[in-house]
């Protein structure tokens, strides 16, 4: 097995004994920054968001200069860990890195966080979705998947999440967008919504490209389309909707933010560390390997980048009635 | 498939390395396991980024022998402190506790190493034979199959509970409702909030084992003095008698085939199946007045179950590319991250590498049982602290496992209200175990049956209309409806 090398597992095993002794000691007091910085995931550890955070935090410690502490703060849909963060000291020392169920939260549940008691720091990249059928559904296209539901409304089942979950807002955006009717069923995450879909329980579902590419590799599930501005790197043979004519793009995406307040300067420097944490080539091979599509924008574009995600999935919350707080 | 792992098995104990990263990941597993709060999937998540530079095979080896052993580990805790050190050891601490109080703790101890080890091969031995095979038939385990199994899990917890079986139900349903507050997980609508973020997140498992089985014993302990302040003062020998072994073949047996059968359906969980297996064999036993009171079968048979689910747990992942529960994500995970994406393509294209995943647990296997019969008898001095000091030592163990979890603080009140509950249900005779496994099975049973009407159009006849779901509730009912009729008929035999 020439897989094994002597040499890796030497290094793995020095890293590891050099990360059981402390942390670097603080460099100059005026110098930012010169703690560790902690780094908040909303979900516990395991699942997509957790490894996005995993994976940043280890490459961003070489730009930083000091040691990125991934901190698992899990509960209430994910807001639990957005309201550690905007009720943390802004001094630049406690980020998190979110999705977004931070727009989604604060219309659904009246004790989330807003997204403006958050500054953003720099966009991590897009988790765009994908529409997923068996192949034993006869299914091809995304036209017959439409005609299918236009002859027979509801007659496919859609396994995706709980309302307040962003595949299941993805399927609401397929539905508005062909103007068509699912069964939206809802799991709780992905591995039991693959699962569902394995066994045959549901016929479709809107989980990301990476979640069933081998599936679709091996031809028990075909990927339609995805609802992303690009086609997706796993899956260059699937359309996005809009070749198919169909404006949509809709998705997760991953943000890195700081509480609200923080001082400019330091906002400057933590920006200055994520957009070279998220360019640096290593980092973007760990980040591919584990299926994420890296596309670094800064502040100010990341600001944009969310109003418009807000913008989009406002009347979506709306038609489904979920909107509980904040009505605009 | 065999030779491969012949092969691999050798490459991998002739590399000193491998060995090494082995022995590492299994003393690390152990550790970690011990200490509450920290949860294999934490062991997992917290040890993952160590492997980022490895080769992928190096990362599994290691890995696995921190999930394999961390199950182990979880045991001592709960054995030897009454706190579960994972959430699938609650059920062992139910006997082992009891036992270690009696000054056997080396012999719990021994009795869950035996059956760990015992567990861990029998979930090898299926994986390696049938996993192509059970992974198809766990894929049949749809919705109206896992609400049917609930059903049953709980008739069968409610002859477990030691004691009346009608305070056993009544403590159940306090659990059942427990498990309802925060967000729905249908509708996410937020329930039994009042309006506070605090609930908002629900009540976890952890912090309401760790207050009702942990930190109500040392509320117990002030309330009573002095008295009883020493927790557990003698470690007994540490093996118990061969004829004492023997007899709990049978147990171990049954015990691991429930945790690999359960582990192999995609997020069924260790704790449904360490819950069935302990209920299971209370019913079989002729003497199930011992269960609860250090019965050795009673932590054998869970224990088994805990681990025979690692190898169980691996099937989906490795033969589906679905990881079946939060364990099994991380592993992947980490297959991910190295550009390996388990799975039917992984395991046609890659035999090699499947192979060396055997040999890991194999490997984690015959470490652990190495390192926990060579420390038994070191981890059990810890016991031997005065026990004002070790109640102090446990109260903080509380605390740090209740906040671990989630980081959470919230979590660290509801484990110290539950210990207060826990306190007064011993006083006025509750049993508080169906409390916990109310809270396990409450949400599952929930989610599965409102899906599965979702699915059907809200039609009941879904239920019986699949012959597996049919069968376990046929069971169900059985069970609820037999001692009910034999209880009238003795009452009728009575009056005439």
């Amino acid at each position: 097995m020439k897989t094994f090398n002597r040499r890796r597992v030497t290094t793995a095993l020095a890293i590891l004994a050099s990360s059981a002794a402390f942390a670097a000691p603080a460099l100059a007091q005026d110098e930012f920054p010169s703690e560790p910085i902690t780094l908040v995931v909303n979900w516990p550890a395991g699942g997509g968001g957790d490894r996005a955070g995993r994976v940043l935090a280890q490459y961003a410690e070489k730009h930083a200069g000091v040691s990125v502490i991934v901190n698992n703060v899990a509960g209430a849909g994910g807001s639990t860990g957005v309201r550690f963060v905007a009720e943390a000291d802004p001094d630049g020392y406690t980020l998190g890195i979110f999705g977004s169920s931070v727009v989604n939260q604060q219309y659904i549940n009246p004790n989330a966080p807003a997204v403006d008691s958050l500054a953003p720091i720099a966009l991590f990249g897009p988790d765009p979705g994908a529409l997923e059928v068996r192949t034993d559904t006869g299914i091809e296209t995304l036209d017959d998947y439409r005609k299918r539901l236009e002859e027979e409304p509801g007659s496919l089942r859609n396994g995706n999440d709980a309302p307040g979950g962003w595949s299941y807002v993805v399927a609401a955006l397929i539905e508005e967008a062909l103007d068509v009717q699912m069964t939206k069923v809802p799991y709780q995450g992905y591995s039991p919504t693959v699962a569902a879909i394995m066994s045959g329980e549901i016929e479709t579902a809107t989980l990301p490209v990476p979640q069933l590419i081998d599936q679709h590799e091996a031809g028990d599930i075909r990927i339609l389309a995805v609802t992303a501005e690009d086609r997706h790197y796993l899956a260059p043979d699937v359309p996005t909707f809009k070749e198919l004519g169909v404006d949509l793009v809709a998705g997760d995406w991953r943000a890195v933010f700081a509480p609200a307040g923080t001082p400019d300067d330091r906002l400057a420097k933590l920006e200055e560390i994520m957009m070279a944490t998220l360019e640096d080539p290593d980092f973007v091979d760990a980040a591919k390997n584990a299926g994420f599509i890296i596309t670094p924008a800064n502040r100010e574009a990341t600001i944009t980048y969310i109003q418009k995600a807000d913008d989009a999935i406002y009347p979506v919350l709306d038609a489904a009635g979920l909107v509980k707080a904040r009505k605009k | 498939m065999f030779s491969d792992v012949a092969a691999n098995l050798l490459v991998i104990i002739s590399t000193p390395e491998l060995i090494g990263l082995s022995m590492l990941g299994v003393g690390l597993g152990i550790v970690l396991g011990c200490l509450p709060g920290i949860s294999s999937t934490m062991s997992l998540a917290i040890l993952l980024p160590i492997t980022y530079s490895m080769s992928p095979e190096a990362a599994m080896v290691f890995l696995i022998g921190v999930f394999s052993s961390s199950v182990y580990g979880g045991s001592v805790s709960a054995i030897l402190l009454n706190i579960p050190g994972t959430p699938g050891a609650i059920v062992t601490q139910l006997d082992g506790y009891p036992m270690a109080r009696q000054g056997k703790a080396g012999e719990a101890l021994t009795y869950a190493l035996l059956a760990s080890t015992f567990g861990g091969a029998l979930g090898l031995v299926l994986l390696l034979v049938i996993s192509p095979l059970l992974a198809a038939a766990a894929m049949n385990f749809r919705s109206p199959e896992f609400a049917a199994a609930t059903v049953f899990g709980l008739t069968m917890l409610a002859y477990a509970a030691p004691g009346s079986t009608f305070k056993g139900l009544m403590a159940g349903l306090v659990g059942l409702i427990c498990g309802m507050v925060g967000f729905d997980t249908v509708t996410d609508v937020p329930r039994f909030t009042f309006g506070s973020p605090a609930l908002d997140s629900g009540i976890d498992l952890v912090p309401l084992t760790v207050g009702l089985f942990g930190l109500s014993e040392i509320l117990r302990n002030i309330e009573l003095g002095s008295a009883r302040t020493t927790a557990v003062a003698t470690i007994g020998r540490l093996m118990p008698p061969l004829s004492k072994i023997l007899p709990m073949w049978k147990p171990m047996v049954r015990g691991s085939g429930i945790g690999a059968v359960v582990g192999a359906i995609p997020a069924a969980g260790s704790a449904i199946s360490v819950a069935v297996s302990y209920a299971q064999e209370q019913r079989l036993s002729k003497t199930p007045e011992r269960f609860g009171k250090g019965a050795p079968e009673g932590i054998v048979a869970p224990e088994a179950a805990n681990n025979a689910g690692v190898g169980g747990s691996l099937i989906p992942m490795m033969t589906l590319g679905i990881p079946g529960d939060s364990m099994t994500a991380i592993l992947m995970g980490a297959l991910l991250l190295h550009g390996l994406r388990p799975g039917p393509a992984l395991f046609a294209e890659h035999p090699e590498f499947i192979a060396a995943v055997y040999v890991a647990l194999f490997l984690a296997l015959v470490f652990t049982a190495i390192f926990g019969l060579a420390f038994i008898r070191q981890i059990v001095r810890l016991m031997r602290l005065p026990g004002n000091v070790l109640m102090v030592l446990v109260a903080l163990l509380c605390i740090v496992g209740a906040f671990a979890i989630r980081n959470n603080i919230t979590d660290v009140y509801v484990m110290i209200a539950f210990g207060f509950i826990g306190l007064v249900m011993g006083r006025i005779g509750i049993p508080i175990a169906p409390v916990a496994f109310g809270l396990i099975l409450g949400p599952i049973l929930e989610e599965n049956m409102r899906r599965t009407l979702i699915l059907s159009g809200g039609d009941w006849s879904a239920f019986v209309t699949r012959p597996i779901a049919a069968a376990l509730l046929a069971v169900s009912l059985a069970a609820v409806l037999y001692p009910m009729l034999s209880a009238l008929r003795r009452k009728r035999r009575a009056k005439t």
